[in-house]
């Protein structure tokens, strides 16, 4: 092998789920078997690269400063804005059609064995959109364990005391300990209709 | 239950060897080191992935050997037949029952019960309370899923708080949300451990009371660390009120982490007052009186393992013991020298040196 073989690999290997043996088959895939792919992938690489970014409002996947395709869809209901963890937890609700507001994704959960605390969370611009008065009601969908329980709490002991926001919590039908991702649609949805106040 | 083969792979000083037993009675019989204990603590390993002598299970590796493995056949109260595969390695362990791998542990601990009786057991009267709550919430996690998930969510609330106690910058905002986690979990804990003491208790005096005469009542007394009623809101006041001391500490100082239970004798303590023979009697019938839960809990009997611990015991004391033990239990016992052939008929093997031999 080459060194600007090896270091594609290295880096290959970086990504999630790809160990030494994947990267391997990747790298010789992309240069040796089907190299007339490479191009496209290379300029698909740049421009995400170059225009995917954080909704500045709800933290979702987004193109250049537009607003992402949930915030901008305005039959959604922007007064119910549902709380989740990670994007692929939104895309699970997304698919299960249950949901008609819009999100505020937080790319984390407090977690101190983990080093994660409340500055690392997207939480300053969901405390802005709740001062702002479009929020009537937070449906918080994080897991249903110790670090998911904790950041609800956090989270609510900060909002704004001045604007009345209804704030529930999704539990029904999830595994305890489990997240939202790993719920299939059915349950999601009674999740979402039982969800309970939280106080 | 009872064990109808074992395999059994570099599993400490055992390269490799399969056993098959047919009946009830089944002794390994050889010198001090050979290696009988080895056997009985792999059959162990069934009931929670743990080794009744050690926390550490890299230790249960033969030196040099990158993995151990244990394959047991089993008759089963519930199940039927089963087959149970379990390899360790020093990063991990993987298990298999019958065709299914076993992602969790809260799928497998308890199905497959033992109870263990070593001589180590006199710690459970003398030792320290670390030792007697990790024995208290292993016997309890594998008859209890809830008990296995209360334990669970304790700890890692827990380990939450004193990570962030540990850590310069944590606000109080940050503690009280965990703290908010860590209550009705402590809360939850207590409760099943009350609950739990309080069942073992009374089969605890019933099998004394069989084991050993004397008009002294053996009593299991719950002493929690936190002496009140197991009330989240109670309990939550408490860890907010204690921030500033565990802050210095830096670490959560009190709470069900530092839970203890003691035997009792007459209402006094056992490690105390108790003589020699009385500490004894007392845990050999506490380890009865866990197989008598477990078997009354889920319809299973516990394959009984008893580690030579009778070696110790009087001529009188041993034949009140066995005379309590159910007739029904499989008993996989060691020895230095043969059983007692009053009792039944014993499937023997020799145990030299790792190497296994049936007696013919
Ligand atoms: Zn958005």
């Amino acid at each position: 092998m080459t060194p600007s073989f090896e270091k594609l690999q290295q880096a290959l290997k970086q990504l999630p789920g790809i160990g030494y043996r994947s990267a391997e088959r990747i790298a010789l895939n992309l240069l040796v078997e089907k190299p007339a792919r490479l191009p496209a992938l290379v300029a698909a690489l740049e421009e995400a690269a170059q225009s995917v970014r954080r909704c500045a409002r709800c933290g979702n996947l987004a193109e250049g400063d537009a607003p992402c395709a949930v915030c901008a869809d305005e039959r959604r209901d922007a007064g119910v804005v549902c709380v989740v963890e990670q994007v692929p937890d939104l895309v699970a609700i997304e698919r299960s059609g249950a949901f008609r507001g819009v999100y505020h994704v937080l790319h984390g959960k407090l977690s101190p064995i983990n080093g994660v605390g409340p500055g690392d969370l997207n939480l300053a611009t969901l405390l802005v959109r709740v001062e702002s008065g479009e929020v009537r009601e937070l449906i918080l969908a994080l897991s249903n364990d110790v670090e998911g329980e904790a950041t609800c709490h956090y989270l609510t002991q900060h909002l704004p005391s001045a604007n009345a926001v209804k704030v529930s919590r999704i539990g029904f039908g999830l595994p305890s300990g489990g997240g939202v991702l790993y719920a299939d649609s059915v349950t999601l949805k009674s999740a979402l209709d039982a969800r309970r106040n939280y106080d | 239950m009872r064990l109808r083969s074992l395999n059994l792979r570099h599993f400490r000083n055992v390269t490799l060897t399969r056993l098959e037993f047919s009946g009830r009675l089944v002794c390994f019989v050889g010198g001090n080191g050979q290696g009988k204990t080895n056997l009985l603590e792999a059959v162990g390993l069934l009931t929670a992935l743990r080794s009744f002598r050690t926390p550490d299970n890299r230790l249960l590796l033969m030196h040099n050997q990158p993995a151990a493995a244990l394959i047991c056949e089993l008759d089963h109260e519930r199940v039927g037949t089963a087959k149970v595969s379990i390899t360790l390695r020093r990063d991990g362990k993987e298990v298999w029952c019958d065709d299914t791998r076993v992602a969790k542990l809260a799928d497998f601990i308890g199905r497959f019960p033992t109870v263990a009786f070593s001589s180590q057991d006199q710690q459970l009267v003398r030792g320290s309370p670390a030792g007697r709550r990790r024995w208290l919430d292993v016997a309890a996690a594998a008859m209890e899923p809830d008990y296995l998930r209360a334990l669970l969510a304790y700890d890692k609330a827990l380990e939450a708080r004193n990570s962030l106690l540990k850590s310069e910058g944590a606000s109080d905002a940050e503690l009280e949300a965990f703290e908010v986690a860590l209550a009705p979990a402590a809360a939850d804990l207590i409760a099943r451990r009350s609950a739990v003491i309080a069942t073992l208790g009374a089969h605890l005096a019933k099998a004394y009371e069989r084991i050993a005469s004397g008009a002294e009542r053996p009593a299991l007394v719950y002493r929690p660390d936190f002496d009140e009623e197991p009330d989240a809101e109670a309990l939550l006041a408490r860890l907010a009120a204690s921030r500033g001391r565990d802050r210095m500490f830096r670490t959560t100082v009190g709470g069900a982490h530092r839970d203890d239970f003691e035997l009792t004798l007459g209402g006094r303590d056992a490690k105390d007052y108790g003589s020699e023979g009385q500490q004894r009697s007392l845990v050999l019938a506490l380890k009865l009186a866990q197989a008598a839960w477990f078997h009354e809990r889920s319809g299973v009997r516990p394959v009984l393992l008893a580690d030579d611990v009778l070696g110790e015991l009087d001529a009188a004391r041993r034949r009140e013991f066995w005379q309590a033990v159910d007739p029904e239990s499989q008993v996989i016992a060691t020895g230095t020298a043969l059983p007692d052939a009053t009792l039944g008929n014993w499937r023997i093997f020799r145990v030299a040196d790792g190497e296994v031999s049936p007696e013919p």
